[in-house]
């Protein structure tokens, strides 16, 4: 199977709200990400079937998402509904936006490409987010530097190995002690990534003090995958302000 | 509302190439196509559907593809004769 085949994350789930629209990348493909009023988050090309705007740019009402240039309005299955243009036209069912599958887990949007995808990762139980790093390198060589960096426990007392676990093909798991975190793999394009890392666990546990712990040891990952010839000069701690 | 509109698109044409835009111009909008007489240098079809998208239908082929130059286009209402 293709990696189009894949189910693939596309963004932390809470960084798309209620009412707005964002755009990203999937396998140089162009896609917007937008959540309806009701809290349903859909992805779909990122182009309005009319004159080839970005909807990403456009604005959600209710269930619709309307392109900026034209206010051309489409439903949840990617139907355009109304033209402003030609209010009483019945808009025929050939306008219409390809639609992607979508659905949330661990804390993350995920869409796939093709009708004939893996099964979606499994319900990853509470997740708390933490934060997507965008980097200027392929998957493969992300994903490398997991087993590089050694997490330290947050909710254990002590030293503890490091282990990272496969969960999909876009799905990993770094654990320490009864740590773990959840981290999302899209490839944006061959030399760009996304990672999106959310804590496994309650938000009364990590809340606070645990996401900045973590965070800490993602924005090092980040400087290790951008920095890898030079890993002795790696901060023992960056502070989110810093970067 | 509904309409017929015959169209007669001539200039500097590719048959085979302004055929297959139209084709897929009149389908994206919904529309039913008939092609009647096809030359280099003039291309008769008609179209049916809603008056909106025959406009947009107009507009587009007026255009044309790439390959093609269009310098002339005659509209008619009803069916080609």
């Amino acid at each position: 199977m293709s990696s189009a085949g894949f189910w693939h994350p596309v963004g932390l789930s809470h960084s798309i709200e209620a009412g707005s629209s964002a755009g990203t990348r999937l396998l140089a493909r162009e896609l917007v990400i937008w959540r309806d009023t009701s809290g349903v988050a859909h992805v779909w090309e990122d182009r309005c079937p009319h004159r080839g705007m970005k909807l990403s740019f456009g604005f959600v009402r209710g269930d619709h998402i309307a392109c900026l240039y034209h206010g051309w309005q489409y439903d949840r299955g990617g139907y355009c509904q109304y033209i402003p243009a030609h209010p009483d036209l019945d808009v025929p069912k050939t306008f219409k936006v390809p639609v992607y599958p979508t659905q949330e887990c661990g804390g993350m949007i995920w869409t796939t490409l093709s009708e004939n995808s893996a099964d979606v990762p499994q319900d990853c139980g509470d997740t708390l987010p933490l934060r997507s790093l965008y980097l200027d390198c392929s998957g493969d060589t992300a994903i490398a530097a997991l087993g590089r960096l050694s997490l330290t426990p947050f909710a254990s007392q002590g030293p503890a190995d490091t282990i990272v676990n496969r969960v999909t093909e876009t799905l990993y798991e770094v654990a320490a002690g009864q740590d773990r975190l959840l981290i999302g793999v899209q490839a944006i394009a061959d030399d760009r990534t996304a990672m999106h890392l959310a804590i496994r666990g309650s938000a009364e546990l990590y809340r606070g003090r645990g996401q900045r712990h973590f965070l800490d040891w993602a924005l090092r990952l980040r400087h290790l995958i951008e920095h890898p010839r030079n890993t002795a000069s790696a901060p023992r701690s960056i502070t989110a302000e810093a970067i | 509302m509904s309409e017929s509109a015959s169209f007669v698109f001539s200039g500097r044409l590719r048959t085979d190439a302004f055929v297959e835009f139209a084709r897929h111009r009149a389908a994206r909008l919904d529309l039913v196509i008939y092609i009647g007489s096809v030359s280099d240098e003039a291309i008769t079809l008609t179209v049916r559907g809603a008056s909106e998208l025959v406009d947009a239908f107009e507009m587009a082929c007026s255009l044309g593809p790439y390959e093609c130059l269009v310098l002339d286009v005659t509209r008619r209402a009803g069916l080609a004769a």
